[in-house]
């Protein structure tokens, strides 16, 4: 999976304009990023790569490029 | 895991009674703002919630509920040997809620009664206790009650917990009968018990003088109890069923706690079940508490006339956390439609008795 199709689906995700996000974004700087998308991003990864994250590892990353590195 | 079969023993009768007071999340708008609430409608599939009001607890709903049942089945007050209340919002600290519902709904002196503290895992654990003593004790009839007032304790401005609870009473009338059975399985993971908690106000914490007041509101870690649905309920689930012999195909139903809609439709894609299995009564319900399961068994079945049975899987998991499943058989005809009320105890059981004439 490339990187391109990885923020694609975290567009998907967070309900955001495709083509739009940046892997260097922070986080917290994303208005859509909030308890339901942390609900969302550990369905996803559950779904997509069949991979359990807790709310600890989800509580360290800081920007876009933190969750697509786990994506696999 | 704890799973075995009960011989014996079969539902007769399940009531649900609501408060009339209807919330409707759109109503929030205001308080968290319009995107946010539209947001959480859709992930958690909640519209609109049955609120109690101060005055009514879930003792009364679960009175309610009880009194219409025994009405139906014709159960004299003086059939029932034993009545189990499963709740997290009883009446007082002390006594348990179950002794003063023992005495509302003029049961005999001779009749069990205790409360046990669950709440969404609550119906199938009060199913488990109800059915064993039944299938192994000299007991011919049970009054199952569970319940929960669970917006009592809620903060108004944490969007979290705001606009997800709905209350609710139910009583399940279960009887010792020849050739039937339910088979179960229950399970604890109390490495998760900080998940969901209200930390103040009991035993605990009682040396220290608490003036935090969230410290007395319900706190859940959403992204960890959504982890251990999607993780520990469907492997115990799929146990279960191979254990049994279960073909998942030739279940009617599969009635999950209501916990949020984003979470059973999750839960029923990895289990490989179809949604027209899966009942939601969520949207116009909200979260119920350990009530979700029967609520939703009267909101999809109450009413039926036809003595045809279903094959059903009933499964609860959360606050403990706790969780497990009942497979058994159920009369369609079984569940009275649901009863929408504004009755409340007003500390006076002749009066009540008066009233009920």
């Amino acid at each position: 999976m490339t990187v391109k199709e990885k923020l694609n689906i975290l567009e998907e995700l967070l309900s955001i304009q495709k083509d739009t996000l940046d892997e260097n974004s922070l986080l917290e700087d994303i208005e859509e990023w909030d308890s339901m998308a942390v609900i969302s991003l550990i369905a996803m990864f559950d779904s997509l790569f069949g991979k359990e994250i807790k709310s600890e590892e989800i509580k360290r990353f800081r920007t876009v490029k933190d969750i697509i590195d786990i994506m696999e | 895991m704890a799973t075995g079969i009960l011989k014996n023993v079969e539902i007769k009768g399940i009531a649900c009674a609501v408060p009339d007071h209807i919330v409707n999340n759109e109503d929030y708008f205001d308080v968290f703002g319009e995107e946010n609430v539209r947001r959480f409608i859709k992930m958690t599939g909640v519209k609109t919630r049955h609120v109690a009001f101060d005055e009514q607890c879930t003792s009364d709903l679960c009175y309610v509920a009880a009194k219409s049942l025994m009405k139906k089945l014709n159960w004299e007050p003086s059939s029932i040997d034993a009545l189990i209340l499963v709740t997290q919002t009883p009446d007082y600290a002390i006594p348990a809620t179950a002794c003063v519902l023992q005495y509302r709904l003029g049961l005999s002196d001779d009749c069990i009664a205790f409360d046990i503290n669950l709440g969404c895992s609550a119906y199938v654990y009060g199913l488990w206790q109800a059915a064993t003593m039944i299938s192994t004790q000299n007991i011919n009839r049970v009054l199952l009650l569970v319940g929960d007032t669970s917006n009592f304790g809620i903060n108004q401005n944490d969007s979290s917990t705001a606009m997800i609870f709905g209350d609710g009473g139910t009583a399940t009338a279960l009887e010792k009968t020849e050739g039937k059975d339910l088979k179960y399985f229950l399970k604890t993971k109390g490495s998760g018990y900080k998940s969901i908690i209200v930390p103040a106000g009991h035993a605990r914490s009682r040396s220290q003088i608490i003036t935090d007041s969230s410290e007395y509101e319900l706190y859940m870690n959403g992204a960890d109890v959504f982890s251990f649905t999607i993780t520990d309920v469907p492997n115990a689930l799929n146990s279960f069923m191979k254990e049994y012999s279960i073909d998942k195909n030739e279940v009617d139903m599969f009635v999950f706690h209501q916990a949020n809609l984003f979470i059973l439709k999750h839960l029923a894609k990895k289990l490989g079940i179809p949604m027209e299995k899966v009942p939601i009564s969520i949207d116009r319900y909200g979260n119920t508490s350990g009530e979700s399961i029967p609520l939703t068994l009267v909101d999809v079945l109450g009413g039926e006339q036809s003595d045809d049975t279903l094959k059903l899987i009933l499964c609860g998991f959360g606050v403990g956390l706790s969780y497990g499943g009942i497979y058994l058989e159920l009369k369609k005809s079984a569940c009275l439609p649901m009863i929408y009320t504004n009755y409340y105890f007003k500390g006076d059981v002749s009066k009540e008795r008066e009233e009920d004439k």
